[in-house]
């Protein structure tokens, strides 16, 4: 026998592969994961490929339907409405990923510590979470966003502060459904220390519904920006986000539908790819259907 | 059962608190007051207004005596409305709100229940396609969106039914009803579908189909109330949520509803409103709440059980 | 004239991996009052046979490819949606393997009873009532009255599957296919069940289809055994020339794991103690302010190069006492030494180092592996962690300990989910025996595993006690296995020790009235 005995071993597939390959056949969510990558890409780039200035009038031709040089026409100030739905993109992205990333870092660690603690801690930790959850929270966003003025930061937090409580939720469930697993047992009995169990067999068997549901919580995210500036509680103009737009286009829908259309079909082209990415997502992901 | 009830009464005191003192100082930590809009309101009669609604005490004193009043039954008099009280406002929208809330629901729990379990008959099969894309299409146009789309297809373009209003044309309701309906009809659809997927894998399914039983009550009698209980969950605190949530749709059909006070309570400083509808919805969130609990303790045997009085 | 005659069965599963042959022409008959047994493994087609005959195979993804099956003068499978529903419950009637999950959890045990009556019979809802509680009485359920409007969840196991056989006679049906009715049941229940099934077939004259895994169950009541394998029929006939001249291969595997015998030779009495437990007790506190002694007052002294076999039923705190001396649960009182050390007294941190040497095997070889985690990294971890081994060496241990257990050295890479079980199980005996344990605990470690690969597991747990020097405790329900395995033997019931001495003098001469009621119980081919 010569080299080296691992030359010849097999290559594993482990459950990262396995629904890797899983999602690859599903061709609604790898549709919209290259929808999401493209809309991701254009908001990243809106400052260059944007066509017009954003602050570019042209009141003499006033709202124009699409045409060669406005491709999706203009509104009543004269301005390019594609310009204005990418830069708009570009906010409801980053409220969207950064509130998003506030919620998991909240969720995540609080479940995770109610449920590897457990007892009297998790217990109390819930209670709190369980009123929480029974609080009129739109309520506290308006409140908060009609005090304290419209503050982008103060927006992310306030939202990231309401979604956070389903992660944790989602979290705790699955961190005790893991300890009561025998390989966790295991774990203990080859005298691990804690800290070993929760980064080595707790963390990585989380992070898939932990992954399902941040891609699904992108979406209620920006769902409740749009909202919120749709109430004209969000965004300010002169910034502009898809939801501040649709409420213009609204209001003036009768005279100029694409002011409507346009700006609410990338909201809901952006929340469609989320949403099949995310459902692809917890398809793969779900330890019931890797089984067989 | 009766024990369960009072228990969860009995904690929903302390979220009721919690509510009625972070909104009471919050509201009050922020800048400006109720008067500071009006410039022309001279020195003395801003003393006059703030004695008369007790705003030149002490906080502590303020927030005493409004836990007296609430404990009274009495939200006081709004601030911005002279001589009506919170109370009064909020029963005048109130039926507007509810009626409009109560057919979206109804929508919503009949239309998403059949769509869901008419999905779950079939998996992956154009049946199950088919409603299940309609429901991602009624998560992904929210109400603002979906609103004025209806109004610009049904109400402009093919003039088919009233823009706006609530009760003074026929068919004036359906187009706000069917927008609130469609993200909660979608939802329902959603839940139905993944409970019954997963009760009809179980082995008693089986068992009702060797007894010979037709397949309508196969899914009815052994499917359905195991399939719900997602839905059930759902259903209460989405009420609460229909009776709070509508202010888009209210404003969208100009509908006379207990929405558009909040939103203008909210940019008016009206403290007294501003308390009366938050304390108002969290009320509505807890009771629903507690309907949708007990509802799956009657549906859940094994829940019921645990409630039930031990035997002496 | 048979009652049932099925020829040339077959039933296939079209998925999207491929075409499955889940039944290859099958053949056979019932007749009435008389037992047709089909055993075979998990997956060998034999569930899917019996359902298939009624239309209960979701269809797609599967089909039945070919084949008749005579019945009451008509083929079952080629009758109408409308004709087969009629027959269901009412001339042919199922019972299924666990009764917990094959009852309605959220409808009344009467509602279900009634059920069948009230579809094929135009009774009323009185007469059904009436009836039903008739036919509880008659399988054995006290105080029926009282009971009926009881929900599943309120009986016990064994009283459940009474319940189930009501639900299938309350039609009178001529047929009863009966999958599996015993195997979530313990030993004692299994026995009182199967009695009460040949009770009820010999006075209703029954033709019954027995699906079981295990032929030393249907020893006694089959008329007829059909030795199923992979879809297909390998060896047909009456039980004493099956046992007597068994012709397949298969078929003498599965009657070498159920006539599993007595331990070779016991090895030459060593009286070095390794482990000693002293007056264990671990309580634990259940709503309604009840305890549970789960443990109640257990001594006794483990010796080195031995296997203790701890037997019971469940519940009777066996799996409790296997962790509470490994410390995964903490014990309520008493003392577990090991070698001079008080483990008891120990706090976690103390108690950590001390872990290496006493490792656990789990029953649920696909719960007790960490699927994110490959061979290699289940095996290093131990290896690593307590530094039983350098950086460079930890290959070639780890490629020594899947020597030891009989793994595949090209299988270093995979993950838990691309073995079997049976494999997986060997990876787990793998980890435990990394940390170079002096005590091992293996519960149940065999009995999530399908007929045929116990004995391999089991032969390769004999060989590495041998060969390491172990000490062993063996917690199982299964007494063929611990007479195969064991040295001594401690019969728990209800937290208890009852009994407890050498394997063969306890199996000659039980004392205790448990430990005969027990030994008799058990299902045996001789």
């Amino acid at each position: 026998m010569t080299g080296d005995p691992l030359a010849q071993a097999e290559r594993g597939v482990s459950l990262w592969r396995d629904a890797w390959l899983r999602l690859r056949r599903n061709r609604l969510a790898v549709a919209g994961g290259l929808m999401l990558i493209l809309l991701c890409a254009l908001a990243l780039l809106t400052p260059w490929i944007a066509p017009y200035d954003y602050k570019a009038q042209d009141l003499a031709l006033g709202a124009a339907p699409p045409s060669a040089a406005h491709w999706l026409g203009t509104d009543t100030l004269g301005r390019d409405l594609l310009t204005h739905v990418l830069w708009g993109g570009r906010i409801s992205f980053a409220v969207g990923f950064v509130a998003t990333a506030v919620a998991l870092a909240i969720g995540v660690l609080y479940g995770t510590v109610a449920g590897y603690v457990g007892g009297r801690v998790d217990a109390v930790m819930m209670r709190l979470v369980d009123i929480l959850y029974a609080l009129p929270f739109m309520i506290f966003i308006i409140l908060l966003m009609v005090i304290f003025g419209r503050n982008l930061v103060l927006l992310f937090l306030a939202i990231g502060a309401v979604e956070w409580l389903t992660m944790a939720r989602i979290v705790r469930g699955q961190v005790q459904a893991l300890k009561q697993q025998e390989f966790i047992e295991a774990a203990v009995s080859l005298g691990l220390s804690r800290w070993t169990i929760i980064r080595r067999h707790l963390i990585p068997n989380t992070l898939g519904p932990v992954i399902v549901y941040t891609t699904l919580t992108i979406p209620s995210v920006m769902l409740l920006e749009a909202f919120l500036s749709f109430l004209g509680l969000g965004i300010q103009p002169p910034a502009s986000s898809w939801g501040l737009l649709i409420s213009y286009g609204a209001e003036t829908m009768e005279e100029y539908p694409w002011l409507l259309i346009f700006p609410g079909l990338a909201l809901s082209l952006t929340l469609f790819s989320l949403n099949f990415l995310g459902d692809g997502l917890r398809d793969a992901l779900d330890p019931r259907i890797a089984k067989d | 059962m009766l024990r369960f009830i009072l228990h969860r009464l009995l904690q929903a005191i302390p979220v009721l608190l919690v509510v009625v003192t972070a909104t009471f100082f919050l509201i009050r930590l922020a800048p400006g007051g109720p008067f500071s809009a009006d410039k022309a309101v001279a020195p003395e009669v801003l003393h006059a207004l703030e004695a008369r609604y007790r705003l030149d005490q002490p906080l502590s004193a303020q927030y005493l005596s409004y836990l007296g009043d609430l404990l009274r039954g009495d939200f006081g008099p709004s601030f911005r409305y002279p001589g009506r009280s919170v109370d009064e406002m909020i029963f005048t929208g109130l039926p507007a709100t509810a009626e409009l809330g109560l057919y979206a629901l109804l929508i919503s729990l009949l239309l998403g229940t059949a769509a869901g379990v008419i999905a779950a008959l079939r998996p992956n099969s154009a049946q199950d396609y088919v409603p299940m894309s309609a429901a991602m299409i009624g998560i992904c146009l929210p109400s603002f969106l979906l609103g004025p789309l209806l109004i610009l297809v049904f109400g402009i373009w093919l003039d088919w039914l009233p823009v706006s209003g609530w009760g003074n044309v026929p068919g004036d309701k359906l187009l706000p009803a069917l927008t609130l309906a469609a993200g909660y009809t979608a939802y329902v659809a959603r839940l139905s579908r993944g409970g019954m997927l997963e009760v009809l894998a179980q082995d008693y399914i089986r068992t009702a189909r060797a007894k010979g039983l037709p397949e309508w009550l196969v899914v009815c009698k052994h499917g359905l109330r195991g399939g719900l209980i997602p839905v059930v969950a759902f259903a209460g605190p989405a009420f609460a949520g229909l009776l709070s949530g509508s202010f888009v749709v209210e404003t969208i059909f100009q509908i006379p509803g207990l929405g558009r006070f909040y939103v203008q309570a909210a940019f008016n400083r009206d403290y007294t409103m501003i308390m009366g509808t938050t304390i108002f919805f969290a009320v509505l969130i807890v009771a629903f709440n507690l309907l949708a609990d007990i509802a799956a303790v009657w549906l859940n045997p094994r829940l019921r059980q645990q409630y039930r009085k031990p035997a002496a | 004239m048979a009652l049932l005659e099925v020829e040339d069965l077959s039933v296939w599963f079209h998925t999207r991996n491929g075409v499955v042959r889940a039944v290859e022409q099958v053949s056979f008959s019932v007749d009435a009052g008389e037992t047709l047994a089909i055993v075979g493994e998990s997956g060998s087609g034999k569930s899917v046979c019996c359902y298939s005959l009624l239309g209960l195979v979701p269809m797609p993804p599967g089909r039945i490819e070919s084949g008749r099956a005579r019945f009451a003068g008509r083929d079952l499978l080629r009758l109408a949606p409308r004709q087969l529903r009629a027959v269901r419950g009412n001339q042919i009637a199922t019972i299924c393997q666990d009764p917990m999950t094959c009852l309605n959890p959220f409808l009344s045990l009467g509602e279900q009873l009634m059920e069948p009556l009230l579809q094929h019979r135009k009774v009323s809802r009185r007469a059904a009532r009436a009836q039903a509680l008739e036919l509880l009485e008659e399988v054995g359920i006290a105080d029926a009255g009282r009971r009926f409007g009881a929900y599943p969840h309120e009986f016990s196991g064994g009283m459940r599957q009474r319940v189930m056989i009501a639900m299938a006679l309350i039609a009178e049906p001529k047929l009863l296919i009966a999958d599996e009715p015993t195997t979530a049941l313990d030993v004692t229940i299994q026995a009182q069940i199967l009695r009460l099934i040949a009770e009820i077939q010999a006075r209703r004259n029954l033709g019954v289809i027995f699906v079981s895994h295990d032929l030393a169950v249907v020893a006694d009541i089959a008329d007829h055994i059909l030795v199923m394998q992979d879809g297909r029929v390998v060896e047909r006939g009456a039980p004493r020339t099956l046992f007597r001249d068994p012709q397949h291969p298969y078929t003498r595997k599965l009657l070498a794991a159920s006539r599993r015998g007595r331990k070779a030779a016991p090895p030459p009495p060593q009286r070095e103690p390794v482990i000693g437990i002293e007056g264990l007790r671990t309580w634990f506190s259940a709503p309604g302010g009840r305890t549970v002694k789960a443990v109640d007052d257990v001594s006794l002294t483990l010796y080195r190069n031995e296997i203790l076999g701890v037997v019971g039923e469940s519940g009777s705190g066996k799996s409790t006492l296997g962790r509470s001396i490994l410390q995964l649960v903490k014990p309520t009182a008493g003392s577990v030494r090991l070698g001079g050390t008080e483990l008891t007294r120990l706090n976690e941190s103390a108690l950590r180092p001390l872990r290496r040497h006493l490792q656990m095997i789990f029953q649920d070889p696909y719960a007790s592996l960490n699927p994110r985690m490959s061979v290699f990294d289940a095996l290093a971890e131990p290896l690593r962690y307590h530094r039983l081994a350098s950086r460079r060496d930890v290959t070639a241990q780890v490629l020594a300990l899947m020597d030891d257990v009989g793994l595949p050295r090209s299988a270093i890479r995979k993950y838990p989910h691309e073995f079997s079980g049976g494999q997986r199980q060997r990876i787990a005996i793998g980890r435990a025996l990394a940390t170079r344990p002096e005590v091992v605990v293996a519960d149940e470690p065999v009995s999530a595993l399908d007929v045929t690969i116990p004995a391999q597991i089991l032969d390769l747990i004999l060989a590495l006690v041998a060969r390491h020097n172990l000490s062993l405790i063996f917690i199982s329900h299964d007494l063929s296995v611990v007479r195969y395995l064991c040295d001594r033997v401690l019969v728990l019931h209800r937290g208890k020790a009852v009994e407890s001495g050498a394997t063969e003098e306890l199996w000659a001469a039980p004392q205790a009235a448990y430990t005969r009621e027990l030994l008799a119980a058990a299902p045996r081919l001789d």
